[in-house]
């Protein structure tokens, strides 16, 4: 046998034993996320952002969420002036981060964002909580009357808090992947 | 790459050992890898805090390139694996035994492995199974609630703290009357229960100590449970309990205590457990999946590396086995030239550099043997060169030489000695003499040692006349026994004199004195007889004309001295043969015009004549043209002008001899005739003088050569002339003696 042959021979065994034997995602990907009704104001230097973070719970992540597992997601927002035959230009970002957690003893649910926390009684209300967004992002540049300025969003799954053990156990394979398409949304100005 | 020494056997011929070294180097460095990342990651996952692949950019870098390294050991061990069937399929030498070795090294560590993934997989997958379908969850949830009630009953204790001081706030007129409320507050409390007062969600009142967390947790409490927490006035937290009341004035006021700290660190670790337990439960079927992917990523691992280690393992055995199987092929077809290249300090490097210097030595001592065999050669050479030296002197001398070793085996004897004795030429070499020779001659020599023994030189010569053939011939022999410088006795040297050919040359020359004499005795006479007849014939013819008996004496006087006088002539001739004078010409031409001549004159023999060599030559042309008369006149007599003559002329460049042969179909010689054929006088023929043999021997000898003679085939008799053709000053002085070759030859 030829020694191109036996390297594409082997290569090929490779690949296959590869794709069998490698761990994947072990399990069921949620419904496809996104980001709805994407609206806002925007004035001075600043830009009020509103959103819906729509099928970013799947029942497995409620579930989880019950069980003390701790859910966080991040967003992104970006503010831009849009240009018709032109580039546009952002104007500001901001990362924002939300987290969700349990606690059994207390029987809250306890939301902790990046402008303070709160505690939720149930489970409806820690979830309106994780998917309503209201997000304030400073802007560069004077806000012109009339103008049109857009918000784009983005949000995925940023961490999973796991207890001690399950995080080693866990540190080979990924329990949820979630992560939505940029969304955008146009932004009044005054 | 650096091309092997020639003879010198490299581990696997055609592949690199450099690029072998870098393969293993490789293989050792991917797994070391594998191990660093994985403990590495480990690690990471453990201080990480969240299992967080989509953002942690390093561990998800690092777990790809673990990930790829483990897919390059894997293709590393497998490629050497392909490799080693490969090798197997095409018969190549020690790929058998390595291909076995690395079989069983799988084997061997396959099956423990995988039956211990299949014990680790049955187990874990039982023990969760058992934790999370077992008491255990019941158990913890029964804990939790227990601490949940032991908190909600601590809660439930103060709420009539909170009821007493909301009451008496409400019911306070001015603020001088608020420490009694207090007071009668506290009075219900147990130890350790502080008052805190909200109004429009910031603490207003506060009175015992509580930590600053548990104030703003209950006060978070209190807020999310501003819509529909009206009817529940207990607060529970991991270290608190708290009741609280909402007076008509919209002031919160709240009983709180604080949980001693060992009491919150259990309820805390009740907590996390319960969390814990749930998690598991949820995350049965992924935890599970999770062991088992963890289980079959080591197991994979341990196979490989063990396989590796086999390879490597079986390496280590077939190479040196190959090597030395090579190697040992190398010096079985001659070539000691072969070195393995192959360094270990175990007992394989041992055995090839053995090997090595065993091929080494092999060498030297060959090169010894070669030496010491041309050393031999050249001694076997010069010995043989002596002893050709040697034989080529006992074969050209006249004397026949006999060599007797000590144990009476002939060790040398010559042609001459051969001939002389009439010993087979074939076998005599190494025989006992007595074997060999007749009896009569073994006996002759065993009286003439006896003799020599008693003799204080050993050595002994004597006339003796032996029975050759039907002939007795008179030898002179010598004898000399052999000793060592010991005095040990070698054997003895017998040599052999013919001495007839001494004595026939002794009676040549005696008779051309006798012939010198005669002629001279009588050639004197005859001259005066003949004047005297012829006088008395003149003077008494006429007187005694009448009686006829008169002229017929005197003519038949005249008659018989002219007779007289041819045959002194033809002794005058004989006795004195002048010396040859040689002078260069072509002798082939020579002996053609004879031939020529004799085919004219005797038109009924047919007449041949064949010639070689070179043209021009050193002889006496009127000597040899005489010789050659005289052979070709007895050949023509013999035949009597019938039958054939084939003359032929030869030169031997090598002896530089000339060969006049004169072969005739005549009835020949017979054997009682040939030994005096060449002496004078002696004639076959009627009217002959017996000359004409005699004065070709005679000019064959002045000419340094012989003459002989043998039978034709198959009738006949052949004369062989043979003499040098060099220039007189060449001329070997001992050329002018007789060449005597046996009782036929003639000189």
């Amino acid at each position: 046998m030829p020694q191109g042959v036996e390297v594409r021979v082997l290569i090929t065994i490779f690949t296959l034993s590869l794709m069998t034997l490698l761990p994947g995602s072990s399990l069921a990907r949620p419904p496809a996320p996104e980001i709805a009704e994407v609206s806002g104001t925007i004035r001075g230097g600043e830009a009020r952002v509103h959103f819906t973070l729509r099928n970013a719970f799947t029942p497995e992540m409620v579930e989880a969420l019950k069980s003390g597992i701790e859910i966080t997601f991040k967003t992104t927002v970006e503010v831009e002036r849009v240009y018709r035959n032109w580039f546009n230009r952002t104007m500001g970002a901001v990362e924002y981060t939300r987290s969700v957690r349990y606690d059994a003893l207390s029987r809250v649910y306890r939301l902790h964002r990046d402008d303070g926390d709160e505690l939720l009684p149930d489970v409806l209300a820690a979830l309106d909580r994780m998917t309503r967004f209201e997000v304030v992002v400073p802007v560069t540049g004077g806000v012109e009357k009339g103008k049109r300025y857009r918000a784009r969003v983005y949000a995925r799954l940023d961490k999973v808090g796991l207890t001690e053990p399950l995080r080693s156990i866990f540190f080979f394979s990924s329990l949820w992947d979630v992560e939505t398409d940029w969304a955008r949304g146009d932004l009044k100005t005054p | 790459m650096t091309a092997p020494p020639v003879g010198q056997i490299s581990p696997s011929p055609g592949e690199d050992p450099a690029k072998r070294r870098r393969e293993r180097w490789a293989i050792g460095i991917v797994a070391f890898l594998v191990a660093f990342l994985t403990i590495f990651e480990a690690h990471l996952a453990a201080v990480g805090g969240a299992v967080a692949f989509s953002s942690n950019i390093v561990i998800f870098a690092l777990i790809n390139l673990n990930v790829i390294f483990v897919v390059l050991l894997i293709f590393l061990v497998t490629r050497n694996v392909f490799k080693i069937l490969l090798d197997r399929r095409r018969n190549l030498l020690g790929a058998k035994l390595r291909s076995r070795l690395v079989l069983i090294f799988i084997c061997f560590s396959l099956i423990p492995t995988m039956l211990l993934f299949i014990a680790a997989t049955s187990i874990t997958t039982t023990s969760i199974k058992s934790w999370i379908g077992g008491r255990v969850g019941q158990a913890l949830t029964g804990a939790l609630e227990i601490a949940q009630d032991r908190l909600e009953a601590e809660a439930r204790a103060l709420s009539p703290v909170a009821e007493s001081a909301a009451a008496g706030l409400t019911a306070i007129v001015d603020a001088s009357s608020f420490p009694r409320v207090l007071e009668s507050a506290r009075s219900l409390a147990p130890a350790g229960t502080a008052l805190l007062f909200f109004e429009k969600d910031a603490e207003v009142a506060r009175d015992g100590e509580v930590s600053p967390a548990v104030r703003e947790e209950v006060l978070k409490r209190i807020k999310a449970m501003k819509g529909d927490g009206a009817g529940k006035e207990t607060l529970i937290g991991d270290e608190f309990a708290a009741a609280w009341r909402r007076t008509p004035g919209g002031v919160i006021v709240v009983a709180v205590r604080s949980l001693p700290p060992a009491e919150a660190a259990r309820i805390r670790e009740i907590a996390r457990a319960y969390d814990e337990y749930h998690q598991v439960r949820l995350l049965d079927d992924p935890i599970r999946a999770s062991y088992v992917g963890i289980l079959i990523l080591i197991t994979l691992l341990i196979v490989f590396a063990a396989s590796w280690m086999g390879i490597y393992l079986a390496r280590q055995i077939t190479v040196p086995v190959q090597l030395l199987a090579e190697g040992t092929e190398e010096v079985a077809r001659g070539n000691l030239d072969v070195s393995l290249d192959y360094r270990s300090r175990d007992e394989f490097g041992t055995l090839v550099a053995s090997f090595n210097r065993m091929t080494a030595d092999l060498k030297a001592m060959k090169g010894n043997l070669e030496e010491t065999n041309a050393s031999l050669t050249q001694t076997y050479d010069e010995l043989r060169r002596r002893t050709q030296f040697i034989e080529t002197i006992l074969h050209s001398i006249s004397t026949g030489v006999i060599v007797i070793d000590r144990h009476g085996r002939i060790a040398m004897i010559n042609k001459v000695a051969e001939r002389l004795l009439r010993i087979p030429t074939d076998g005599a070499l190494g025989r006992m003499y007595r074997d060999v020779l007749r009896e009569e001659h073994y006996e002759a020599i065993r009286d003439l040692y006896r003799e020599a023994g008693e003799t204080a030189k050993g050595q002994v010569e004597r006339q003796v006349e032996l029975v050759v053939g039907e002939k007795r011939i008179a030898f002179r022999v010598s004898l000399t026994a052999l000793h060592d410088d010991a005095g040990e006795y070698m054997g003895l040297v017998a040599a052999f004199d013919d001495l007839s050919q001494a004595m026939r040359l002794q009676r040549v020359l005696a008779w051309r004195e006798v012939a010198r004499r005669i002629a001279h005795d009588i050639r004197n006479p005859l001259t005066p007889i003949q004047l005297s007849t012829e006088r008395m014939s003149r003077k008494y013819a006429a007187a005694h004309a009448e009686d006829p008996a008169f002229a017929e004496c005197t003519q038949a006087i005249l008659s018989e001295v002219n007779t007289l006088k041819n045959l002194v002539d033809e002794f005058t001739r004989f006795a004195r043969m002048p010396v040859p004078r040689r002078v260069e010409g072509d002798l082939r031409e020579e002996i053609r015009t004879v031939v020529d001549t004799y085919r004219t004159s005797h038109p009924g023999i047919r007449w041949e004549y064949r010639q070689e060599g070179p043209p021009r030559v050193w002889f006496d042309p009127f000597q040899i043209r005489r010789a050659v008369t005289n052979l070709l006149d007895n050949a023509a007599a013999a035949l009597g002008e019938r039958g054939s003559v084939a003359v032929t002329c030869t030169h031997d460049e090598t002896a530089r001899k000339a060969r006049i042969e004169v072969a005739d179909d005549g009835p020949g010689i017979p054997s009682g005739d040939r030994d005096r054929l060449f002496e004078p006088y002696f004639s076959r023929r009627e009217g002959g003088t017996g000359l004409g043999l005699a004065i070709v021997s005679a000019i064959a000898n002045d000419h340094g050569g012989t003459v002989r003679m043998r039978d034709n085939t198959p009738r006949g008799s052949v004369f062989e002339m043979e003499f040098p053709t060099g220039p007189p000053l060449e001329r070997n002085i001992g050329s002018t003696a007789p060449g005597i070759d046996d009782g036929r030859t003639g000189s």
